[in-house]
């Protein structure tokens, strides 16, 4: 599925950009505002979710079940007669709190694992890749269906098969980083005046590593969000009642003819975050590769 | 030349990767909590007979240790015996060879609309850079690699097999049975399976193109006096090509993802739907065989992307 | 006789995102036909492009020419079609790039690339064009030439590289080859060698010669005439003698003071010129130098110095008569 996303995620000559060039880089590229602004959005109805739906999402109006828009129910009526527009909005809970959790997860014991593999080098080294490697050749979304016919379906397993087949791609980018500063004069000098190794690893190399680390987190988000709804569309990720897009765009998969909108709202939504993270993730990459970087403007 | 000592590395590379994730895979199956035989005989068997259950286990040779399990169960793969499905009590082997050919069409089905659509895309973008025709092929092949599979799928047969019946919402009909219903049944799957690896070849091409374009020796050819068009295609489409190779590597092992959910949602009869009864099923031969099939596809295709690129590219020739 | 390359009022500028540089500020020379001009000055003082605005390979975006005439051999290059000017390239005016390293490319055999201007240029067919590929790379001295024309040129060294740069050059019979540092990225040994190389060769080709260098000692040896650049315009223009013996720019002083010379008294000290090179997005008004400049009077801060002769072809462009103080 979205695993796909993650290529080319590789550093690209991305180090030593500064946390502020990052933010300019990001606001300056235009799709990359475009998504932001989804982003912002998305958030928002994630965490205001309460206070902007119409209807508590579990709310049952059994007289009006399946229907299309009406006053009452502007986005209409799933098939238990629960407010779509409630649903959708609580929806994005659901999806942005796996995403963030899941990337923050996965990056953060990528980037230990992948600073200790560079640093150190060697066996450990060969070690800790061939484990990423053995990782990575299981696509995403059949990591999911393994874990959850293991150990049954729900959202847990689904964030740790999430975070299972993400980290790999974080500590292999961190490595490559840290192999390509760790010769860098600034470096062997902090190590020839005996700073310790951790010491030399979270002051000068982990800060050169900021950019892909984040280029990467906004393409895993959108990964993540992407699987999960994948995971709940096949019916192994979150259980019912929970709000789920993937989830009820599968229910409203099977009342395409009759109500359109129960499977197109929740699947414009999944498509607007992923594609927003991918947008942010893209942008920023394309904006921070030196390569593409400067062409300047043409001269009439 | 090295070549051959190039590629005898790349395969035991590989043979390393395999060995750990059929362990890793094994485990997964085996080791996490849940019992696969309960879970299976649920619904017909009852489970208050401890002799039946450890009759069954004793079967499916579940009552050894694991890492016996995992020698015995390696042999007989090795050898083509790869068990028996628990739902359906048929060789698994015999499952996957009945497969395999429907699940390779899909696969050759969506390699050729990523080519098709990818690589011109990229090409374009990158020869007219800055453009509105790069900025919306940008956003295309964005939103390409975006969109979830499964709501590409339903976008599709909506609009083009319940509103306009061009395409039939799903079903498989074999090619011998007829080839022209066979084909109207994978077009709108392999599209479906190839969008994302169009996306990214689209993208991919384009950053590599304008690389090679920015290059010195793109220079020197302009400064022979060629034409555009030769500086292009004779000088820059090969060098920025070369990587493209993995990318398209990479999206042909990831593509059994996208024929989990398009075998499912357009009921075809291939692996992926295979994989996806197994799971359901908890049907934990089928599910093992289908594994390390998807892992073999993947680290096949990663060799042979290896492969080709020592061919390709002449710097990787002498590398050791 | 008339000159056979005349570059007069060249601008060119650059669109970047940090806004415009003027690379080249309007500058003019004459060269004849077999003569070497040495075209000096640190990096980014407009050498390069200016040298590259001539075949109009300067890429738009971000740059372009946007005055100046070059007249070669009685037609304005700058005004000619674009099937024009590619006949020029690579036959009429041939360029041999600065970095050996990644001027080929890396996915053709040498020979490809060597044949490749014979048969666009010279009509040659695919075997004629291999065979004098062959032959020019016996020229420029690489030893077994026809068994490496099948090779990548990342089996070449730096060195045998830029011979293959140079034999690519050569292969046309160019009027002009113009060389942009050409040995700057290689040993000082195989520099020497493949400047007496290129120098021979083209003394048996009559063919003229721009070397675009920062090395002044290379200019001193294999130049006839010197253009001293910065900021983008000429300062100083001269005979290769009288630049050496008789620098009369502060900035031609500053240079000769700065790099040791053989005729030079040896405890005599290497001066380095003061200040950093311009900024090309912020010149000053008035003559570019005058920040870094020890003779510098008020007028240089207001008016840009004209190029003026002071004997017969050496031309000065400063305000200041710097024999006098």
């Amino acid at each position: 599925m979205t695993t796909a996303t993650m290529e080319g995620t590789e550093p690209r000559r991305l180090s030593q950009v500064g946390f502020k060039a990052i933010v300019r880089a990001l606001l300056k590229h235009k799709l990359s505002r475009v998504g932001l602004v989804i982003i912002v959005l998305l958030f928002s109805m994630a965490i205001f979710a309460p206070v902007l739906a119409p209807y508590h999402p579990n709310e049952q109006d059994l007289y009006s079940v399946l229907q299309g828009p009406t006053k009452k129910h502007w986005l209409g009526t799933d098939n238990v007669g629960r407010d779509l527009l409630s649903r959708v909005i609580y929806g994005a809970r659901l999806s942005m709190s796996v995403g963030v959790v899941a990337t923050a997860f996965s990056a953060t014991i990528g980037v230990i694992v992948g600073l200790i593999a560079g640093y150190k080098g060697g066996w450990i080294d060969q070690i800790i890749m061939r484990i990423t490697d053995t990782f990575m050749v299981i696509p995403g979304l059949v990591f999911v269906l393994v874990m959850a016919s293991a150990l049954g379906p729900g959202i847990k397993n689904v964030v740790i098969a999430i975070i299972l087949f993400t980290w790999p791609g974080f500590a292999r980018i961190i490595r490559g980083q840290v192999l390509s500063v760790r010769e860098l004069p600034y470096v062997e000098a902090a190590r020839a005046s005996g700073s310790s190794g951790l010491r030399i690893m979270f002051k000068h190399l982990l800060p050169n590593s900021l950019a892909p680390v984040i280029v990467a987190s906004a393409l895993s988000l959108g990964a993540a969000v992407g699987i999960e709804a994948g995971a709940a569309f096949l019916g192994v990720g979150v259980q019912p009642p929970t709000a789920s897009w993937g989830k009820a765009l599968r229910t409203g998969y099977s009342y395409l003819e009759r109500v359109p909108l129960f499977s197109i709202a929740p699947g414009l939504l999944i498509t607007a975050a992923v594609l927003s993270f991918t947008l942010v993730g893209d942008g920023l990459r394309d904006a921070l590769d030196p390569r593409l970087r400067g062409e300047g403007k043409k001269i009439k | 030349m090295g070549m051959r000592e190039y590629i005898t590395r790349r395969i035991i590379y590989a043979l390393i990767i395999l060995a750990l994730s059929t362990v890793l895979l094994f485990g997964m199956v085996r080791l996490l909590p849940g019992d696969p035989i309960r879970a299976a005989m649920q619904q017909n068997v009852d489970l208050t007979d401890e002799s039946i259950v450890q009759e069954v286990r004793a079967r499916y040779g579940l009552d050894k240790p694991v890492h016996i399990q995992f020698v015995l169960w390696l042999r007989d793969f090795v050898k083509g015996d790869w068990g028996t499905s628990l739902s359906s009590g048929e060789p698994v082997w015999d499952m996957f060879l009945r497969r395999l050919p429907v699940t390779l069409l899909l696969f050759v089905g969506a390699t050729f609309w990523a080519w098709v659509i990818g690589i011109p895309l990229g090409i374009f973008s990158a020869l007219n850079r800055n453009s509105y025709l790069d900025a919306s092929f940008t956003g295309i092949s964005i939103v390409g690699i975006s969109i979830p599979v499964f709501w590409e799928a339903i976008l599709l047969i909506y609009a083009l097999a319940v509103i306009i019946k061009i395409f039939p919402p799903s079903g498989y009909v074999p090619f011998f049975t007829s080839p022209w219903q066979n084909f109207m049944c994978i077009v709108l799957p392999t599209f479906v399976m190839g969008t994302q690896s169009a996306g990214s070849f689209s993208r991919y091409i384009r950053s590599s193109l304008l690389e090679v374009l920015g290059q010195d020796y793109i220079r020197t050819a302009r400064a022979k006096g060629l034409r555009e068009k030769a500086v292009v295609w004779k000088h820059a489409a090969k060098p920025a090509l070369i990587p493209v190779v993995t990318v398209i590597g990479l999206s042909w092992g990831h593509l059994i993802a996208g024929s989990f959910i398009v075998e499912f949602m357009f009921a075809i009869p291939g692996l992926g739907r295979m994989g996806v009864d197994a799971v359901f099923a908890r049907d934990f031969p089928v599910l093992q065989a289908t594994l390390i099939l998807v892992v073999i596809n993947v680290l096949f295709a990663n060799l042979l992307v290896d492969i080709l690129y020592g061919y390709l590219d002449p710097r990787v020739r002498v590398q050791k | 006789m008339k000159p056979l390359l005349e570059v007069k009022n060249l601008h060119t500028h650059f669109l970047t995102d940090d806004g415009l540089v003027k690379a080249v500020g309007g500058i003019s020379y004459d060269l004849h036909e077999g003569e070497t001009l040495g075209l000096v000055g640190e990096s980014g003082c407009g050498k390069s492009v200016s040298a590259l605005s001539i075949l109009r390979l300067i890429p738009n975006p971000p740059g372009k020419v946007v005055e100046g005439e070059v007249f070669f051999e009685g037609r304005d290059l700058m005004k000619v079609s674009e099937d024009e000017i590619r006949e020029v390239r690579g036959n009429k005016i041939a360029m041999i790039f600065q970095e050996p390293m990644t001027s080929l490319n890396p996915v053709l055999t040498i020979g490809y690339q060597i044949a490749e201007p014979l048969t666009l240029h010279k009509g040659l067919s695919k075997e004629e064009s291999w065979k004098e590929a062959g032959e020019l790379l016996t020229k420029v001295q690489i030893p077994e030439a026809a068994a490496r024309l099948r090779a990548y040129p990342h089996l070449f060294s730096g060195g045998m590289r830029q011979r293959v740069m140079i034999a690519m050059g050569l292969g046309c019979n160019p009027k002009l080859i113009i060389a942009d540092e050409p040995t700057t990225a290689l040993d000082v040994t195989i520099q020497a060698q493949l400047l007496e190389l290129m120098k021979g060769l083209t003394r048996d080709f009559g063919t003229a010669l721009i070397i675009i260098t920062h090395n002044l000692g290379v200019v001193a040896r294999y130049a006839d005439r010197v253009n001293v650049m910065y900021a983008g315009r000429i300062v100083e223009k001269g005979s290769a003698k009288e630049i050496y013996g008789d620098p009369r720019h502060p900035y031609t002083i500053g240079l000769m003071a700065s790099v040791p010379r053989l005729d030079m008294d040896v405890k005599k000290k290497l001066i380095p010129i003061e200040g950093q090179p311009p900024d090309l997005l912020h010149i000053p008004a008035g003559c570019a130098f005058r920040p870094r400049c020890n003779y510098a009077v008020e007028k240089c801060q207001e008016v840009i110095p004209e190029l003026t002769t002071l004997a017969d072809k050496h031309e000065v462009a400063c305000w200041v008569d710097v024999r006098r103080n």
